[in-house]
């Protein structure tokens, strides 16, 4: 495995890239609150399988710059460097992998690159999270069905998330968040009682090693987490700015897996949405969404033989 | 003109004031900047004897559409927005486009993002020129025109409304319109103290014309249109995922040999030894019309209909 730096728009792009430098192109984008580091058992298996894996940490995280403007993240700006890196390894089509912030990603870089993507498979984030008609605020909408507790709400007032995890301490806030496996939207009150107390031990579950932890604490306790929150502070932004393609559809063959312990599969009209027609009317080319049972949030980690071969059964289609 | 309707049409968070008349296939007019959707009259006439349902905005931040108040809510994506917006509820999949000035620069990242609603383009003035990843497009024009280049002292909120506040508002307008200098547009301060008397009315622009944009210009103010400038550098921003693309659309493009954009340096050589057609690769016909200005399809309405006429008839 090789690290590089990629410039590209404005930014240095830190990536993890393994596989013959002929090999197709697998772009494997990461989410909230992870780094390349979450693909960590796909990359080697579609290297050997002659792909190309490259994982950035995308800006804000881990060895990625962090501009200091929160307008400097909204998803044209993702999508750019993710354009940018695309371009520097090669000039023919790539396949995509996105997992929660890296699938809305995904999303957008279909709409708006359709050139450059050969197939898609998505995971956890359902196209639901799309362009809607701009005149309801999406921010205003989430605030009003789950109040302002919940953890995109949380996430708005600049700095106030990031003094509350300084207080908590990066170590118990990563190991919270990948163990995370309510079926519920994520409530965050502002007592703090969501991170437990100081004295309680979070255990790993089997497929998190301390090892793994460790690597995490230390790239969010050098970088912080203003970069990736940042995202969320672009909610109402990116609806507003993504006029142009509101009622677009996906022209991209995909395939979205989603485990049924995911808060996300838990969001108000997430299964009708996935289940139902309008899944397949917004995205034509989905073949059918495999929900795995038993499985949470952070699916890429949690079954990550099985999301290999979910994800290299589909490209090899291409 | 009076079998011209208007309408207003909610579209992506504005109230768009929308010209139209005739029936048949939809031809979509974008004016520039200062103008409005009364820079067509002449082609949404007879275009409309022709067959056609044509179609032209007040864009947002002119005339009788929304002005929205901050500079951010005038990027190429936001006008794009409401464009769509407004063929969606015309119930229109693809649209005939036709862009001028700056609607020509929205015709072209129309074509850019959503080239699936367009058919055919007919652009004028405004070549396409492909982003810049290193260098924001303000700081270019101040690099190779000066900061007394117009972009550039469109920049500052209210510096150069004031300045504009200094002249008769038809005199001002006479000026935009009329003037044949070819030369890069440079306006110091100084220009609007001791602005002369505009030569008297081309034939082509008469005095109900000229009260026509004054009074609307007077009740609106140039903000809303100043505002594109000022989102420049924020449209330069956010369009990095289009780097590389090339816009896939039949393009007809015209200028008139006397327009100030056809007089920029290497201007010339772009647009005819295959610099356009290398990012336009269906780049079809180029025109340049002879001792004629900016604001052609008002100088030379019928020549300008029959060429747009002339290529939208093979789609």
């Amino acid at each position: 495995m090789e690290h590089r730096k990629i410039r590209g728009n404005g930014v240095d792009i830190h990536v993890a890239i393994q596989g013959p430098s002929d090999g197709p192109v697998v772009l494997l984008i990461h989410g909230f609150p992870t780094l390349w580091y979450s693909w960590r058992h796909q990359i080697p298996g579609l290297a050997a399988l002659g792909y190309r894996a490259v994982a950035p940490d995308l800006r804000g995280y881990g060895d990625s710059d962090a501009p200091p403007e929160i307008s400097s993240y909204t998803c044209f700006h993702m999508v750019g460097d993710l354009i940018a890196i695309v371009s520097a390894l090669t000039e023919d089509k790539v396949f995509v992998v996105g997992h929660d912030w890296g699938a809305l990603i995904a999303w957008y870089l279909c709409l708006f690159r359709p050139d450059k993507v050969k197939a898609l498979v998505n995971l956890s984030v359902p196209f639901s999270f799309g362009p809607k008609d701009s005149t309801v605020k999406p921010l205003d909408a989430l605030r009003k069905f789950y109040g302002d507790d919940f953890y995109m709400c949380r996430f708005q007032e600049a700095g106030e998330i990031e003094a509350e995890i300084a207080e908590v301490g990066v170590e118990r806030v990563v190991r919270k968040i990948l163990t995370y496996r309510t079926p519920r939207p994520l409530i965050l009150p502002k007592d703090k009682s969501f991170w437990g107390p100081k004295d309680e031990t979070i255990p790993l579950p089997s497929w998190l090693t301390e090892e793994d932890v460790a690597y995490y604490v230390s790239k969010f306790q050098e970088k912080g987490y203003t970069g990736g929150v940042n995202y969320y502070r672009n909610f109402d932004l990116n609806n507003e700015l993504l006029g142009p393609w509101v009622g677009c559809k996906i022209q991209v063959p995909t395939k979205f897996v989603i485990g049924d312990q995911d808060l996300v599969y838990h969001f108000p009209g997430a299964k009708e949405y996935i289940h139902g027609p309008k899944f397949k009317e917004d995205v034509p080319l989905l073949e059918e969404p495999v929900v795995m049972e038993g499985v949470a949030h952070f699916i890429n980690q949690e079954k990550p033989q099985e999301i290999l071969q979910i994800i290299v059964d589909f490209i090899s289609k291409f | 003109m009076e079998k011209i309707e208007h309408t207003t049409v909610s579209t992506n968070g504005i109230n768009m004031h929308v010209a139209s008349i005739g029936s048949g296939p939809v031809i979509l007019f974008l004016h520039g900047f200062p103008d409005l959707w009364y820079s067509w009259r002449h082609q949404l006439l007879s275009f409309a004897d022709l067959g056609y349902r044509a179609i032209a905005p007040d864009l947002r931040g002119y005339g009788d559409s929304d002005s929205p108040p901050s500079h951010e809510s005038y990027t190429v994506l936001h006008i794009v927005g409401d464009l769509v917006g407004l063929l969606d509820s015309l119930g229109v999949d693809q649209v005939l486009l036709v862009g001028h000035d700056w609607g020509a620069i929205i015709a072209w990242w129309m074509c850019m993002i959503r080239p699936d609603r367009v058919k055919a383009l007919v652009n004028m003035s405004v070549e396409f020129h492909p982003r810049n990843p290193s260098v924001k497009p303000v700081e270019a024009f101040k690099a190779l025109f000066g900061e007394d280049y117009y972009v550039c002292r469109f920049q500052e909120p209210g510096d150069i409304e004031e300045d504009f506040a200094q002249v008769d508002t038809k005199k001002l307008i006479n000026g935009f319109f009329t003037s044949h200098s070819t030369r890069p547009p440079c306006i110091p301060k100084s220009v609007f103290k001791y602005l002369p008397d505009p030569p008297a009315l081309p034939a082509w622009f008469t005095e109900q014309d000229i009260c026509f944009y004054a009074d609307k210009f007077s009740q609106k103010g140039y903000t809303g249109g100043l505002n594109y400038y000022r989102a420049l550098n924020l449209s330069w921003e956010l369009t990095a995922p289009w780097d590389g693309l090339q816009i896939k659309v039949p393009v007809k493009y015209i200028v008139g040999d006397l327009d100030p954009t056809y007089h920029i340096p290497g201007t010339k050589e772009y647009i005819h030894e295959g610099g356009l057609k290398k990012h336009v690769p269906f780049l079809q016909e180029v025109v340049v019309m002879e001792g004629v200005g900016h604001f052609l399809q008002q100088e030379k309405p019928n020549e300008i209909t029959d060429h747009i006429y002339g290529f939208f008839k093979k789609f």
